[in-house]
């Protein structure tokens, strides 16, 4: 017995190191040639690190374009996400705490919208933004992405809003709180941590967008950092070294974003999808 | 006491208004107000003019003209529209059989008892929550032929003498993106289902062990049901991103080596960088069918449970 034990306990460490070699390999990969030239990279082909430099980096600094692309998403992200959490708090409270006529109608319609794919809808979004004059610009990458965010944030905060205690805003209520009171005071602290979760969800899903960025921003000082680092490449020649420091540059903020709030954004995920 | 019939009044008076006009609906109109006008705006109407646009011959430039189902008609008889359908299936259901496998096979490790869970499961998490773009560019590099992590790996082996074009060559084409694919993807799945199998209760396991039953049968019979629907709601919820994943495609392959790898979403947006605008609407459009199954799935589910 104790040494089944043994062997399953080796097995089992044994199988997570390959997966953690797996799922680290291509972060390790990243890295080690973000730090070498493109000369370094035709000249020696090997999977450690040799030539490491800075000059990628160094270069992704005095990158006007590259900088100009990081404050656009910061901006589109940033604003998006801070309208997107404030209307689908809205909309999840009414959906669940509220009973009105044509509830259950709603509801439905924000779920449709959530699972409707994203790339059914950027050709009509491509050229409507363009009819109203909206395309190129940051307003209107910030409008178009709230299609998604909206939904998607409403979804998840339905799941926190009903693991509340449903008898808990009507006693908020009864002791003398308005509506409003009962929600701001009551209800608003206690899904905290999912408000933290779906600006998490929804910041990193517009920062990662990529479709609609192409089709509604054409101009070069619009862009957003995946297409900027899209464009780096010029026909097939792709600058690798270039390249993998400019996108470890772009994850690195997501990532420890993501890591930072891990627990909200796994209770988060879990919410959406087992309660929801 | 006097609460008590405070509150038993109220719901009086709420039980007999409950109309369009009633206060309460109408404080419910104005919160769902900023979210409905979002997806009027962003999604029921551009939905609707790609609908109208799909039924038009409209390209850049021109006046649109009613044509009716010409367009879907065209696309039915259009090698390079079935190709892309056929490449979706095929794409679709490989990632989302190797994230399900993977996903499980992880989860039920990570379940197991470990000296620092919470290390493992954050290393599980960094594919998703490395940006998209960023994954698809290291994974376009590690298959690259000439400085590629995969082909350097394999010839210093002496698995082959000459480098393998795994994103330029159409046998392995295929099979390359969705295994990048599969490996962004996997870590929601396995997170999903170890917290599904942490909300099993311990009982049934202790019980069924005293009863003799061994891991298999204690998985197959205990674990396995009680995750299944949260194997169902991750299924329909990856299915759409998958259906959906542009980016995966766009980033490594392009769609090539001719065609061999192009999917739908990236079909329609060769077709709207052509300015072929109604019939790349028909073709984005050709997604509904899909979707619409997964979506009345999930709403019937939900329902149930």
């Amino acid at each position: 017995m104790q040494r089944k034990n043994i062997k399953f306990s080796i097995f089992k460490y044994a199988m997570l190191s390959l997966v953690a070699i797996f799922v680290l390999f291509p972060v390790y990969y990243m890295i080690t040639l973000s730090l070498r030239s493109q000369s370094s990279l035709w000249s020696k082909s090997t999977l450690f690190p040799v030539d490491s430099n800075l000059d990628n980096y160094r270069a992704a600094f005095e990158n006007t374009d590259f900088k100009r692309a990081l404050l656009n998403s910061v901006i589109v992200c940033g604003s998006s996400t801070l309208i997107a959490v404030l209307f689908s708090v809205m909309a999840a409270y009414a959906l669940t705490i509220l009973k009105f006529k044509g509830r259950d109608t709603l509801g439905r319609i924000i779920i449709i919208a959530f699972l409707t794919p994203g790339a059914l809808l950027f050709i009509p979004l491509a050229v409507i933004m363009a009819n109203l004059h909206l395309s190129n610009s940051l307003r209107g990458l910030i409008l178009v992405y709230l299609s998604f965010m909206v939904p998607l944030g409403t979804y998840l905060l339905i799941g926190f809003f009903r693991s509340l205690p449903a008898e808990l805003e009507e006693a908020a209520r009864i002791d003398g709180a308005s509506r409003m009171q009962a929600l701001w005071m009551v209800l608003l602290p206690l899904v905290a941590p999912g408000l933290v979760s779906v600006a998490i969800i929804t910041f990193t899903g517009a920062y990662n967008e990529l479709l609609y960025s192409l089709v509604i921003n054409i101009s070069p000082e619009m862009r957003t950092v995946p297409v900027a680092i899209l464009n780096l490449s010029v026909a097939d020649e792709v600058p690798w070294g270039r390249t993998m420091a400019f996108s470890s540059i772009a994850a690195l903020p997501v990532m420890a974003l993501y890591f930072a709030g891990q627990r909200f954004v796994v209770e988060g995920l879990q919410t959406g999808s087992v309660k929801g | 006491m006097a609460a008590k019939t405070l509150a038993s009044a109220k719901n009086e008076v709420s039980k007999k208004r409950t109309g369009i006009f009633a206060p309460t609906s109408l404080f419910g109109y104005f919160m769902m107000l900023p979210a409905m006008s979002v997806l009027v705006f962003f999604f029921a109407y551009p939905l609707s003019y790609e609908v109208w646009t799909s039924l038009t011959d409209k390209t850049l430039g021109n006046d649109a003209k009613f044509i009716g189902l010409d367009n879907y008609a065209s696309l039915l008889t259009d090698p390079d529209f079935i190709t892309a359908a056929r490449n979706s299936v095929v794409y679709v259901s490989l990632v989302q059989m190797g994230k399900f496998i993977l996903g499980l096979g992880i989860a039920i490790l990570l379940h197991q008892k470990l000296v620092a869970r919470g290390f493992w499961r954050a290393v599980v998490l960094v594919p998703y929550a490395m940006p998209g773009f960023v994954a698809f560019m290291v994974w376009k590099l590690i298959y690259n032929p000439d400085i590629g992590a995969l082909n350097i790996f394999l010839m210093k082996l002496g698995i082959t003498d000459a480098p393998i074009a795994f994103l330029g060559d159409r046998t392995w084409a295929m099979g390359s993106v969705i295994f990048a694919t599969i490996w962004r993807g996997f870590p929601f799945w396995a997170i999903m289902f170890l917290a599904a199998l942490q909300a099993v209760p311990k009982e049934l396991y202790e019980a069924a062990a005293v009863d003799g039953a061994n891991a298999w049968h204690r998985f197959r019979n205990i674990s396995l049901p009680g995750i299944r629907p949260v194997i169902l709601i991750v299924f329909m919820l990856s299915t759409i991103n998958t259906i959906n994943s542009f980016e995966a495609i766009w980033l490594t392959t392009a769609g090539g080596p001719s065609d061999a790898t192009v999917i739908l979403p990236v079909f329609a947006y060769k077709g709207l960088a052509a300015f072929q605008i109604g019939e790349s609407a028909a073709a984005a459009l050709s997604l509904v069918p899909v979707a619409m199954v997964f979506a009345i799935f999930i709403l019937s589910r939900l329902k149930k449970d």
